[in-house]
């Protein structure tokens, strides 16, 4: 396999994004990044388009033929990547094979989704129908549902309380003020998310990351051609990517995300690196418990022990392992195929030292994690600063 | 209306599922025998939903995964107002919720002893 090198990257503002549709927001993260990476001249090869509902939400399919079409990439291999919520992250490892394999030279990656037109009961029934059909879905599971299950798991059984989540959405607030990006941009102190409105007890609204519009993309080529292009190339190391059972009750233990440890472990074996070599992660906090319970199943932290590196400021900006200074999920948004992709874009500014304020300092090796369901399918990334 | 909540036990391995995969999650064997996953089960984890979905008036709406034992767990719908972790509780069928004009029906699970 050749190694692979993210040579240019761009994202849209994430929130909500009024006057401009799901289309002109890829349109603009994919000119950004094409431009970011030089390659304006150039003939891309393929075109991964990350999404997850744009058919449902917008009235569009075949997206990635309508991307192609509007800023003439043609005549590129081009598809939409359908994943869940890790459709971004899934994007970006097929355009990683894709070059990887020899198949490609020249690739473009592209996530967005346009969501905040529908009714919040619209899209938390779509989101829904990511569970089991007839053993969660008809009982009336919700997401949120589901991350206060494995909430209370860690409640009994780790001592983890309700001022662990306020918490981390504090830190993940106070990041994305440092991101012009970010769809939240106003700060949350420990006692007024311990005081917003419940939508399944123990999870408060304030431990839940807001419904956002928004697209990201990366240009990617082969490592040897890298430096053609780009002062800064950043090295897709390694990639990690597996799958659980689908009920939450199912899984051996249910306060455990399997598909996290094994993804991670493959992208840590690929990368031919370790938990304490990485400087910066980005994870799939969708739901404050999230970061917490992969930070653990990555094996950044012992399990049971993630709440109390929160608690001493581990994962803070300035901490030893700083997570999600994007804001993460909850406070940079989630428009859901754009995640996985603006998480990646967010690493690149941040081992190129170019995430100005937010800027995590000296990091060189970073972590990406991505959800494609309630943690039975997760896409990891390892990403590495050249040179 | 069915008459009891089932599992599907391997006939290769003797594992069993909730819900049926075409395919067991231990050794992949392709024949099922449909069993009864009991009468008794204990409340894990439990949430109450305020945010409620489409079909269900009012809330909370009370959710569980209970344990049969042996790995086997079901998720549904808790009748009760004060649910502990531990709790016993049986498999009762009733209505879940409306999806469209259609009445969803399914096991939902009560206190084992009624207080």
């Amino acid at each position: 396999m050749r190694d692979v090198a993210i040579i240019g990257c761009g994202m849209t503002k994430f929130g909500r994004i009024e006057g401009k549709n799901l289309m002109d927001l890829m349109v603009e993260a994919s000119l950004r990044a094409i431009d970011d990476a030089g390659v304006g001249e150039e003939d891309f090869d393929s075109v991964y388009v990350g999404n997850m509902m744009a058919g449902e939400l917008t009235h569009q399919t075949a997206i990635a033929s309508a991307l192609v079409d509007r800023i003439n990439l043609i005549p590129a291999a081009a598809e939409r990547v359908e994943n869940g919520p890790a459709s971004g992250a899934s994007a970006v490892k097929n355009g990683f094979l894709a070059v990887a394999s020899g198949a490609s030279d020249l690739v473009l990656v592209a996530g967005g989704e346009k969501m905040t037109e529908a009714d919040t009961d619209v899209i938390t029934d779509l989101v829904s129908t990511m569970t089991h059909p007839t053993a969660e879905y008809v009982h009336g599971v919700t997401l949120p549902a589901m991350a206060a299950l494995l909430t209370r798991l860690y409640m009994e059984r780790y001592g983890l309380t309700e001022r662990h989540l306020a918490m981390v959405a504090v830190k993940n607030h106070s990041n994305a003020m440092k991101n012009p990006y970010a769809h939240i941009q106003r700060p949350c102190t420990v006692e007024g998310a311990m005081s917003s409105v419940m939508i399944a007890d123990p999870l408060r609204l304030y431990y839940a990351c807001p419904i956002s519009d928004g697209a990201a993309a990366v240009v990617l080529c082969p490592l040897e051609k890298a430096k053609e292009f780009a002062d800064k190339p950043v090295r897709i190391a390694g990639f990690g990517h597996a799958s659980d059972v689908q009920t939450l009750h199912e899984r051996e233990d249910p306060a455990v995300l399997k598909s996290v440890q094994l993804a991670s472990q493959r992208a840590f074996e690929m990368a031919k690196l370790k938990p304490k070599d990485i400087d910066v992660v980005e994870t799939h906090d969708a739901f404050e418990i999230l970061e917490i319970v992969q930070s653990e199943d990555a094996g950044f932290f012992e399990k049971g022990k993630g709440h109390l590196a929160v608690e001493k400021g581990v994962t803070a900006l300035d901490g030893e392992l700083p997570i999600n200074p994007s804001g993460g999920l909850k406070a940079r948004g989630h428009p859901v195929g754009a995640t996985g992709v603006a998480q990646i874009v967010e690493l690149v500014w941040q081992l190129r030292g170019e995430a100005g304020e937010r800027q995590v300092k000296g990091a060189k090796r970073a972590f990406a994690c991505n959800f494609g369901g309630f943690g039975n399918n997760t896409v990891i990334h390892i990403l590495e600063r050249v040179g | 209306m069915q008459e009891r909540l089932t599992g599907f036990k391997c006939k290769r391995c003797g594992r069993v599922t909730y819900p049926k995969h075409e395919r067991c999650l231990s050794c992949r064997g392709t024949e099922f025998e449909e069993v009864g996953l009991g009468d008794e089960c204990t409340l894990l984890t439990y949430t109450k939903l305020y945010a409620l979905p489409e079909g269900i008036e009012m809330p909370p709406l009370t959710l569980g995964v209970v344990d049969f034992g042996g790995g086997v767990r079901a998720l549904g719908q808790i009748i009760s107002d004060d649910p502990k972790i531990g709790m016993k509780l049986r498999p009762v069928w009733g209505k879940l919720r409306k999806i469209g004009e259609e009445e969803m029906y399914g096991f939902k699970f009560e206190p084992a002893e009624k207080g």
